[in-house]
C-alpha cells in the first residue's frame, strides 16, 4: 500500500493526527489530572491543568504510611532480582536446550514452552501451598522464585531462538583453545547474545512491574504492597480523594515510561522478531 | 544428555581402555553441565509450575476446603457439577464474548492504524511510540482512568452530554458494562496489534504492489490479493496473543466491576475461579474450573495456530 498519497497528500497526517489524538485521550487526562487540584478532578477531568499544583504528588511522596516509597522499594527489589535470575537462569538453559540434540532435550523443551500459555489462575491455588510448604508465602522472595518459574519459558523461548543463530564454530573454536564449557558460554556465547538479552529484559521488566494478581495474591496484605496493589488499595482507601490516586498513578508509571521511550526501538525490535518470521 | 546415559552394560566392557576412560569424563562433563546449565531452570519451573499444575488437578478430584475438613476423594463429581452450573456456564458465556472482542477489535482497528501509519519519516514514528503506550502501562492504572472516564458523570458522558445525549450507564448498565470492558481492554492492546502489523507491512515488496498497480489492481484489490495475504504472520501473532490475553483477563474486571453490575454479568471464569478458590475457599472445585480452562485455552490456542498458519505463504 505504500504507493504515493497522490490525491490528497495532506489528508493523511490530518487523519493520523485526529486518530491519535482521540486514541491519545486517557493517556492525557492521566498526566493533567496529576498536577489539578482534587476537588477539581470529577467535575472538569478534561481541562487544562492551568496553573498547575505539585499538591498532589507531594502528598502522594510525603504520606505517613509510606505507601508510595514501600511500594516503589519493593516494585524496584522484586523487579531487578526477578529480572537478573532469569536473565542468568534463561540464557544458561536456553543454551543448553538449544545444543543438546538429545530426545529429553527436545521432551524439557516442550513441556518448558507450554508453559507460556498457562494462565496464573491454574496455578496460583496451589502455588500457595507450594510457597508455605517453603516458608516463603507472603515473602519478597517467595514471590522473586515464582517469577522466576513462571517466566523461565518466555526467556528460554526468547534465548534457545536466539542461540540457533549464532555458529557453533565459535564455541568450538574456544574449546579448542582450551576453554572449559562454563567459561567458554559467559566469555563466548553470552556476549554475543545481547539482542536476546536486550528484548528480554525490556519485556520481563515491564511485565513483572506491571503484575497485579501475582503479588495480590503472594504478597497479600501483610508483607506490603508493589506498585500496581498499592494504587489498587489506594482507591480502596481514599476513593474520593482523585488528587492522590492520580498523583501516585503518575509518579509509579514514570519508571516505566522512561524505560520504555529509552529503548523504543528495542521494544519494536522484539516483537518484530516474531512478526517477520512468523 | 540422553546418548551420553546411555552407557553399555559393564560386563561388556573389558579392561579400562583409553575409549573408556574417555567416555566416563564426557559422562562427567555431561552431568556437570545439565546440573549447572539445565537444571536450575528446570527445578525451579518444575517447582512453581508443574507441580501447581498437577497438585491442581489432584485438588479437582477432591472437595478440598480449608476451613471445612477432612478433605475426601470425589472423583469427577466437581467436573460434573460443573455442567450445570449456572455461574460457571454465565462465566463461560461472558469469557466467550469478551475473547471475540478482544481478538476482532485490536486486529480490525490495529490494520487500520498500522495502514495509516505505514510512512517512513519522524511525524509517523511518534506517533507508533504513543500508541504503544498503553501496552506498557500497567492494567491497574489503565483501569482507574477508564472507571473516571466512563462514570456516570465521567468524561465520555460529560461530552454527550454538550451534544444533547442523554447519559449513558458504561459501567453501571448490566448490558453494557461487559462491553465497555472489551473495549477498555482493547484500548490497552490495540498498540500492539499496531506495532505487529506495521511490521508485517514492511515485509510486503513495494514492487509486487506496483506491479499489481501496472495490471489495473484498485487500491481494494491491491489490498486483498497483495498485502492481506502477506499479513498473515501478523494476523496469526495478534490472534493467538489475544486469544490467550482475554482468557487469563483479571485486573480489569478486579477493578473495574468486580464481576458485576447485577450478577456475574461481567465475571469470566478466570475471575470465577478466584473468587471460588480464595473467597469462598472451595478450592476443590475452583481447581475443577481452573483445569477446564487450562484445557480450552490449549485447545483454542492449537486450532487457532493451526488454521492460520496454513494460510501463511512464503515469498
Amino acid at each position: 500500500m505504500r504507493t504515493p498519497d497522490t490525491a490528497h497528500p495532506a489528508l493523511r497526517p490530518l487523519v493520523v493526527t485526529f486518530v491519535g489524538a482521540l486514541f491519545s485521550v486517557p493517556l492525557y487526562v492521566v498526566v493533567a489530572n496529576a498536577f489539578k487540584p482534587g476537588a477539581d478532578i470529577a467535575p472538569s477531568p478534561a481541562s487544562f491543568p492551568v496553573p498547575p499544583t505539585l499538591d498532589n504528588l507531594t502528598a502522594v511522596v510525603t504520606r505517613s504510611d509510606r505507601l508510595f516509597w514501600v511500594s516503589l522499594t519493593n516494585s524496584l527489589l522484586i523487579t531487578s532480582l526477578s529480572v537478573a535470575v532469569l536473565i542468568v537462569l534463561s540464557a544458561m538453559l536456553g543454551h543448553y536446550l538449544a545444543r543438546t540434540g538429545s530426545r529429553w532435550g527436545r521432551v524439557a523443551t516442550l513441556v518448558l514452552l507450554s508453559g507460556l500459555m498457562i494462565p496464573p489462575q491454574v496455578i496460583l491455588l496451589p502455588i500457595t501451598q507450594v510457597l508455605n510448604a517453603f516458608h516463603l508465602m507472603a515473602t519478597v522472595p517467595g514471590l522473586i522464585l515464582f517469577n522466576v518459574g513462571y517466566y523461565v519459558p518466555f526467556g528460554v523461548f526468547v534465548f534457545a531462538g536466539f542461540v540457533r543463530t549464532v555458529p557453533i564454530e565459535l564455541e568450538q573454536a574456544a574449546a579448542l583453545d582450551g576453554a572449559g564449557w562454563f567459561t567458554t558460554f559467559w566469555r563466548v556465547v553470552f556476549p554475543l547474545l545481547r539482542p536476546a538479552t536486550a528484548s528480554s529484559v525490556i519485556f520481563l521488566g515491564v511485565w513483572i512491574w506491571n503484575d497485579f494478581l501475582n503479588p495480590l495474591i503472594i504478597l497479600g496484605p501483610s508483607s506490603g504492597t508493589t506498585i500496581t496493589t498499592g494504587i489498587y488499595r489506594a482507591i480502596g482507601q481514599y476513593q474520593a480523594d482523585f488528587g492522590t490516586v492520580f498523583g501516585l498513578m503518575f509518579l509509579s508509571t514514570l519508571p516505566v515510561l522512561a524505560l520504555y521511550l529509552a529503548l523504543q526501538s528495542q521494544f519494536v525490535k522484539g516483537l518484530t522478531g516474531g512478526a517477520a518470521k512468523g | 544428555m540422553a546418548t551420553d546415559l546411555r552407557l553399555r552394560p559393564p560386563a561388556k566392557a573389558p579392561a579400562a581402555t583409553a575409549a573408556h576412560r574417555r567416555r566416563g569424563r564426557r559422562l562427567r562433563s555431561g552431568l556437570g553441565r545439565f546440573a549447572v546449565f539445565g537444571a536450575p531452570g528446570l527445578l525451579v519451573y518444575a517447582c512453581f509450575v508443574l507441580a501447581p499444575v498437577l497438585l491442581s488437578v489432584g485438588y479437582s478430584l477432591t472437595n478440598y476446603n480449608p476451613f471445612h475438613p477432612p478433605t475426601e476423594f470425589v472423583g469427577l463429581r466437581n467436573y460434573r457439577r460443573l455442567v450445570t452450573d449456572d455461574e460457571f456456564l454465565t462465566a463461560l458465556k461472558v469469557t466467550v464474548e469478551l475473547t471475540v472482542m478482544l481478538v476482532v477489535l485490536p486486529n480490525v482497528l490495529g490494520l487500520g492504524v498500522a495502514m495509516l501509519l505505514d510512512r517512513k519519516g519522524w511525524f509517523y514514528n511518534a506517533w507508533r511510540g504513543a500508541f504503544f503506550v498503553p501496552v506498557v502501562l500497567s492494567s491497574v492504572v489503565v483501569s482507574v482512568v477508564w472507571t473516571r472516564l466512563l462514570a456516570d458523570d465521567g468524561l465520555v458522558n460529560q461530552t454527550l452530554g454538550w451534544v444533547g445525549v442523554a447519559p449513558v450507564g458504561w459501567l453501571s448498565d448490566p448490558s453494557l458494562a461487559l462491553v465497555s470492558l472489551g473495549a477498555i481492554m482493547a484500548w490497552q492492546m490495540l498498540g500492539f496489534c499496531v506495532v505487529v502489523y506495521l511490521a508485517g507491512l514492511q515485509t510486503v515488496p513495494t514492487e509486487l504492489l506496483e506491479a499489481a498497480a501496472i495490471d489495473g489492481a484498485g487500491p481494494l484489490s491491491r489490498f486483498r490479493h497483495v498485502t492481506w495475504p502477506l499479513l498473515a504472520p501478523a494476523l496469526t501473532i495478534n490472534t493467538v496473543v489475544m486469544l490467550i490475553t482475554a482468557f487469563k483477563a483479571y485486573d480489569h474486571i478486579q477493578v473495574i466491576t468486580q464481576g458485576g453490575p447485577g450478577s456475574g454479568t461481567t465475571a469470566t471464569v478466570a475471575f470465577v475461579i478466584l473468587q471460588t478458590g480464595f473467597t469462598a475457599n472451595r478450592q476443590g472445585y475452583a481447581a475443577a474450573m481452573a483445569i477446564v480452562m487450562l484445557l480450552v485455552v490449549a485447545t483454542a490456542s492449537a486450532v487457532a495456530l493451526r488454521l492460520l498458519q496454513r494460510r501463511e505463504v512464503d515469498l
